[in-house]
C-alpha cells in the first residue's frame, strides 16, 4: 500500500484525494481518505508534499529497490 | 446509459491541464476567449511536471549570442532533437526566452542561482549549453493560479474521452466526470480544441518491473488520449513508429537523469563514455543522451551493469544536486534514500533503459500548433513533429492558445448534442458499467502490453518485420473485440481506466501501421526484413491517418527553414 495515512494526524481536508495525479484515493467529507487503488500509485510524492498535517508516508514497493553498490567497489 | 450533465459551451477547450495545457489556457484567456480546461486529475499536481522539473531548453541571446543557428543545431543534437520540423523549432526558440521571462514574473524560480539565467546540464564539453536550470517544484500550482487569474475555468477530474467533429472541423468533445463513484458524461461544445494530454505510457510492459505497470518514468495517467481520440476523427500523426526509451534508476522508474551529477561506470570502474572524467553542475556525463541504448547493451554483452557514480563531484555540486532533486520533483527518491541509508557520496546506482513510450511522437501540427483538422490544436509531449519537453509544451501551448483565441471569431458553434458518433461512443462506454462479472480494464491493458512487446517491440535486440506486425495487428483486433464485448467496470474510476486501455490500443494500432510502412531500420525501429537505414528517408516524415476505417500513409519532406 504505497501512501500510508496516519488517521490520528489526518484532518480530513481531502487535499490528497483531490490532487493525486492518478486519482487513487476515495474521499467522503469528514473522513480519512481511503487508498482505494494502491497499485496505481505513481510514487510522485505529491500527496506527501501537499498534506497540511504531514499525515502521509509514502512506502516504495519492495520490488522498486533502487539497485546500488558501494561506490568504492568501482574505484579499484 | 450513463447520464449526461448539462452541456458546456466555450470558445476554446483545452484537453489536459499539464504544462502545455495551462500555458495555452493562460494565453487564450488573456486574449479574451472563453477558455475551459478539462483535466483528468487536478491541474495543481497533474502530469509529468506534477512535482517539478529543472531543465528548460531555450535560446537566450544574452548568453548565446545573436546567432540563433548554433542553438538550433544544438537542439537537434540533444536528446530531444531527433524528429523536428525545423520551421517549428525555429519559431519555438525565437519565442522561448519570453516564456522563461513570463514564468519568472509569475513566481516560478527561473533564476535560483543569482541575478541572471544560468544554463547547465545535458551539455557537451566545449559546446553551447542550451538548458536553463530552474526550480520547478511549485510550477503546477503557479500555472494553475495564473490560468484562473486570466479567467480560464478548470474542470478537474473530467477526462475527455472523445472528440467531436462536424463537416471535417472540430466541434467539441465528450468528457467523463469522474469526481464521484457514479460516472456521468459531459458534452463540451467549442469552436477550438487544444490537445495537451502528454506522453503515452503503459503501452509496453514496464521494463524493470513488469508486474507493476504504473512504475513508469513519465506520468502513467498520460495514456495517449490525444493520439487515439484524434486518430478516431481522422487527424494525421507522424513518427509514431519511432520508439523512444528513457533511462534512469533501476528499478524505480523516474525521469530526470540529468539532475544526477556523476559519471557512468562499468563494474570495473572504467568510464562508459568519452565525454567527461569529472562531472560538474555545468557539464554532466552526457554519454547516455548520445549512446541511448548503453544500459541495455552492457547487460546484453555481459560487461554491465552500468552505474552512475556521483562520489567524485565537489561538495558544492553535491549540495546543488540535492537541491536539484527537489526542484525536479524527485523528493520520493530523496526520501527513499534517506530511509534506506543510501547516500550518493557512498553508493553508486544502477541505471537502466525503460520501456518504449510516446513522447514527441503523435499529432502533426503546423507553425501555429494546428493539426490537420481545422480548429484542433496540439502542444507538448503528444506532438509528433516537434519536441522540447517542458519548454516546448509551454511555448507551443502559448502559441496555440493565442492562435486559437485570435481566430475564434471566424469559427462557429456546431451541433454536438445529437451527434450519432457521441451516441455510439457513449453507449459503448456505458455498456462497461451495465455489464456484470466481465473482464477488467487491467486485463485489457496487460493484453495490449503483451502484444506490443511481442509484435511491435523496440530495439535494441528486438526486431519488427512485416509478418510480425501483420500478426500483431490481427491479435490487437481480437483483443479489442474481446475487450469491448467483455469488460465490466464498477465505478467512474474503473471506467476511466477502461477508456485509457482502449485509447492505448489505438496508439498500438497506429504504431504498427506506421512501423509496417517504414521499410528500413532506424534508431530503435529495427526491421529484420529491412536491416539497413535508407538515406532517402533521412529528411522525411511518415504521416499516418485513417478515414472511415481505411488506413492511409504518406511520406513527406520535413518542413525546413
Ligand atoms: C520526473 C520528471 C522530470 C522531468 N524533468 C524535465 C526537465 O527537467 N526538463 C524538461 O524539459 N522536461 C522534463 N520532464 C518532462 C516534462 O515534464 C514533460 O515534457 C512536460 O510535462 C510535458 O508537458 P505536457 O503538457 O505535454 O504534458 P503533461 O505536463 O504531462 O500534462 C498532460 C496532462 O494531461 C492530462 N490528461 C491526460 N489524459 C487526459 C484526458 N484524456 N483528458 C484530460 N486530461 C488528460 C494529465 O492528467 C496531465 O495533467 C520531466 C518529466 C518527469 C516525469
Ligand atoms: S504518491 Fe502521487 S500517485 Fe501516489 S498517492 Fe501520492 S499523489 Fe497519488
Ligand atoms: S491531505 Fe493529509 S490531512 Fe488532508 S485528507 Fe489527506 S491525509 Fe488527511
Amino acid at each position: 500500500m504505497p501512501p500510508i495515512i496516519n488517521a490520528e494526524q489526518c484532518s480530513h481536508c481531502g487535499t490528497c484525494a483531490s490532487i493525486c495525479p492518478l486519482n487513487i484515493f476515495t474521499y467522503s467529507k469528514g473522513q480519512t481518505p481511503v487508498v482505494a487503488y494502491p497499485e496505481e500509485c505513481w510514487h510522485c510524492n505529491a500527496c506527501v508534499l501537499d498534506c497540511p498535517k504531514k499525515a502521509i508516508e509514502l512506502r516504495l514497493p519492495i520490488n522498486y529497490m533502487m539497485l546500488h553498490v558501494d561506490a568504492d567497489s568501482l574505484h579499484r | 446509459m450513463i447520464g449526461f450533465k448539462d452541456t458546456i459551451t466555450t470558445d476554446v477547450l483545452i484537453v489536459g491541464g499539464g504544462i502545455g495545457g495551462l500555458c495555452a489556457a493562460i494565453a487564450s484567456a488573456r486574449s479574451g476567449a472563453d477558455t475551459l480546461v478539462a483535466e483528468k486529475s487536478d491541474s495543481r499536481r497533474s502530469g509529468s511536471g506534477a512535482t517539478g522539473n529543472d531543465h528548460f531548453l531555450c535560446y537566450y541571446p544574452k548568453a548565446h549570442g545573436n546567432d540563433i543557428m548554433p542553438i538550433l543545431q544544438e537542439t537537434f543534437q540533444s536528446q530531444i532533437g531527433g524528429f523536428h520540423d525545423p520551421k517549428l523549432t525555429l519559431r519555438f526558440l525565437q519565442e522561448s526566452i519570453a516564456m522563461a521571462d513570463r514564468w519568472l514574473e509569475w513566481g516560478i524560480n527561473m533564476r535560483p542561482f543569482g541575478p541572471d539565467y544560468e544554463f547547465m546540464g545535458h551539455a557537451f564539453p566545449g559546446r553551447p549549453r542550451i538548458w536553463l536550470k530552474y526550480d520547478g517544484h511549485n510550477q503546477k500550482q503557479i500555472l494553475t493560479a495564473q490560468a484562473k487569474k486570466a479567467g480560464a475555468k478548470i474542470l478537474n477530474h473530467t477526462p475527455v474521452v472523445e472528440l467531436i467533429t462536424a463537416d471535417g472541423e472540430i466541434a467539441g468533445a465528450l468528457a467523463l466526470d469522474v469526481s464521484s463513484e457514479e460516472p456521468s458524461f459531459r458534452l463540451i461544445r467549442a469552436k477550438k480544441v487544444i490537445l495537451a494530454t502528454g506522453t503515452a505510457n503503459r503501452l509496453y510492459p514496464a521494463a524493470g518491473t513488469p508486474g507493476s505497470p504504473f512504475n513508469t518514468a513519465f506520468c502513467p495517467a498520460c495514456t495517449g488520449a490525444a493520439q487515439a481520440q484524434a486518430w478516431r476523427v481522422g487527424a494525421k500523426m507522424v513518427n509514431m513508429e519511432m520508439p523512444n526509451r528513457h533511462a534512469g534508476p533501476k528499478f524505480f522508474a523516474r525521469a530526470g537523469k540529468s539532475t544526477w551529477i556523476g559519471v557512468y561506470r562499468y563494474p570495473d570502474g572504467r568510464l562508459l563514455g568519452p565525454f567527461v572524467e569529472q562531472a560538474t553542475r555545468y557539464i554532466g556525463d552526457i554519454t547516455c543522451d548520445v549512446w541511448n541504448t548503453a544500459y541495455t547493451d552492457v547487460l546484453h554483452n555481459g560487461t554491465g551493469p552500468a552505474y552512475i557514480d556521483c562520489t567524485g563531484i565537489n561538495k558544492d555540486d553535491l549540495e546543488f544536486m540535492k537541491q536539484g532533486m527537489v526542484s525536479e520533483g524527485l523528493t520520493t527518491v530523496v526520501d527513499y534514500m534517506k530511509r534506506s541509508g543510501l547516500d550518493v557520496t557512498k553508493h553508486a546506482f544502477e541505471f537502466m533503459q525503460y520501456e518504449p513510450h510516446l513522447i514527441g511522437r503523435g499529432l502533426e501540427v503546423d507553425i501555429n500548433g494546428e493539426t490537420s483538422i481545422p480548429g484542433l490544436y496540439g502542444t507538448g509531449d503528444m506532438v509528433g513533429n516537434f519536441r522540447s519537453d517542458i519548454s516546448g509544451a509551454a511555448v507551443y501551448g502559448w502559441i496555440c492558445g493565442n492562435h486559437a483565441a485570435s481566430t475564434v471569431q471566424q469559427g462557429s458553434f456546431r451541433e454536438v448534442e445529437h451527434s450519432a458518433w457521441v451516441q455510439e461512443r457513449a453507449e459503448l462506454y456505458s455498456s462497461f458499467m451495465d455489464r456484470k462479472n466481465g473482464g477488467t480494464w487491467k486485463e485489457a491493458n496487460l493484453g495490449l502490453q503483451q502484444i506490443m512487446a511481442s509484435y511491435a517491440a523496440a530495439g535494441p535486440y528486438n526486431v519488427r518485420s512485416e509478418t510480425l506486425l501483420k500478426a500483431g495487428l490481427k491479435y490487437l483486433g481480437d483483443l479489442r473485440k474481446e475487450s469491448i464485448e467483455s469488460v465490466s467496470v464498477r465505478n467512474a474510476h474503473e471506467l476511466m481506466r477502461a477508456v485509457e486501455a482502449l485509447d492505448l490500443m489505438d496508439n498500438g494500432e497506429i504504431i504498427m501501421h506506421a512501423a509496417r510502412e517504414r521499410k528500413e531500420s532506424r534508431g530503435m525501429h529495427l526491421r529484420s526484413d529491412y536491416t539497413f537505414t535508407n538515406p532517402l528517408l533521412n529528411n522525411k516524415f511518415l504521416q499516418v491517418w485513417q478515414e472511415n476505417g481505411t488506413v492511409h500513409t504518406n511520406w513527406r519532406e520535413r518542413w525546413g527553414l
